[in-house]
């Protein structure tokens, strides 16, 4: 058995001091477009100076640390604007950071390790990586799009074919492949002088596939929630 | 694939009584993790929370309201509750609970108590648990060369229900549920061979 439990984040905590207990939160925070060295601040301060609504940071950060208390009913229609602005900046880490770095670690694998099951794998996740494109690129030009149109008109949208519940429908999850491919690539596969470069992979599937399932959280049980009550009580916020 | 990580939920203020009850855990049980919460709100925030299969509980936070206790066990219906307990407590109270822990319990009879309440969940010692069986390896040949639920009943000789099954079976064993991942799975496993897939495509 171990502990694993981390901080339970409040606003007057120390940002700096969570950030050395959980490194992903800088991450966090590059999708929040703010800086991490933030000196003693706490968080409600970084928040202010950043014009970030602190239920938002707390809750998104909170997720980071494990606690899922995503309340769609305590945020308002003002704030759907800077959870897209997250939400697009994540698919900005995923499309030019990310799935680049894996790209290329796999390529390397390649070239050391030229087994029949490694290609297979190369293919898997060039497969699984244009998925992710057109995941990533229905949201940022047709479903964003909407929800911020939606916002600007007052809840009362052009695109009658159109809707929270039509996201939801076609809203699939992209992380099952990535647990896959961590499976096959730390458990089945042998390794074949491909060691260094195996765990750093594997490393890598692990922090992309964290994010990932934060990503789909958000987008599941808050932006979905929160829109569709907008769409019926559209004078809400 | 076999679970076997218990998540146990500590919620108790006092930090003596958690360090000591956490040492004690973690020398008694080798699967799983102890998970530290201030009270019953933030134990219900927590995202995994599905996960969690046992909470020990001091009363004291709960105290003079068996009524929050009764809804919080109708919140996670999965898990046990063990009452840690550090002082008085009234019968009716402490009937509530599926397990009790003393203060003045030893190290054995901790673990004991933990190891009654999760009898059921731990297979891990199982090590077969994750092996397919040589029928559904057959299922396993059949879905990786392309053949249909329809197809693959008709050529084995059982019926759809069972292939569903049997498919089932195998994508929790090894993890793996989309066809191009089986089928790696299933080169690794030798059972099917790296020609046959080229032959095949």
């Amino acid at each position: 058995m171990y502990l694993t439990q981390k901080t339970y984040i409040r606003e007057q905590m120390k940002l700096a001091g969570l950030l050395f207990e959980n490194p992903y939160l800088m991450l966090m925070m590059q999708h929040f477009g703010i800086n991490f060295v933030v000196q003693d601040k706490s968080v409600e301060q970084v928040c202010k100076e950043n014009h970030i609504n602190k239920e938002i940071f707390i809750a998104f950060a909170n997720l980071y640390n494990g606690f899922k208390e995503l309340d769609a009913t305590r945020f308002s229609v003002s704030d759907i604007h800077s959870i897209i602005d997250f939400l697009k900046n994540s698919h900005h880490y995923y499309k030019e950071e990310k799935y680049p770095e894996i790209k290329n670690l796999i390529q390397d694998i390649v070239k050391i390790n030229n087994t029949p099951e490694i290609k297979l794998i190369e293919r898997f996740f060039d497969e699984y990586f244009n998925e992710v494109i057109d995941h990533l690129k229905y949201e940022d030009e047709v479903a964003f799009p909407y929800f911020i149109e939606l916002t600007k008109s007052g809840g009362q949208s052009q695109k009658v074919d159109y809707s929270a519940r039509t996201y939801r429908d076609h809203h699939t999850d992209i992380e099952t492949k990535i647990m896959e491919l961590k499976k096959l690539l730390l458990k089945h596969i042998p390794l074949h002088h491909d060691r260094i470069l195996r765990r750093r992979l594997i490393i890598s599937l692990f922090e992309l596939e964290y994010d990932l399932t934060i990503h789909y959280t958000i987008e599941e049980d808050l932006l979905i929630p929160l829109i569709d009550h907008f769409e019926k009580t559209p004078d809400r916020g | 694939m076999a679970e076997c990580n218990i998540h146990i939920a500590v919620i108790e203020p006092s930090h003596i009584l958690f360090e000591g009850l956490s040492n004690i855990l973690l020398k008694g049980n080798p699967h799983g993790r102890i998970l530290r919460f201030d009270s019953l709100e933030e134990l219900k925030d927590y995202r995994h929370r599905d996960n969690v299969e046992v909470i020990i509980i001091n009363p004291a936070i709960i105290m003079g309201d068996p009524n929050v206790l009764s809804s919080s066990k109708k919140l996670f219906q999965k898990a046990q509750w063990v009452g840690l307990i550090s002082s008085l407590v009234g019968d009716t109270f402490l009937r509530l609970f599926d397990a009790i822990i003393q203060i003045t319990d030893t190290p054995e009879s901790i673990n004991n108590t933990i190891a009654k309440v999760t009898e059921e969940d731990c297979i891990c010692s199982d090590p077969a648990a994750d092996e397919l069986s040589n029928r559904e390896k057959e299922v396993l040949i059949e879905l990786v060369n392309g053949l249909s639920n329809k197809e693959i009943a008709d050529k084995l000789h059982i019926s759809k229900h069972t292939v569903i099954s049997h498919r089932k079976n195998i994508s929790q064993k090894a993890g793996i549920k989309s066809l191009a991942g089986l089928t790696i799975y299933a080169i690794t496993q030798n059972i099917i061979s790296i020609e046959d897939i080229q032959a095949g495509s």
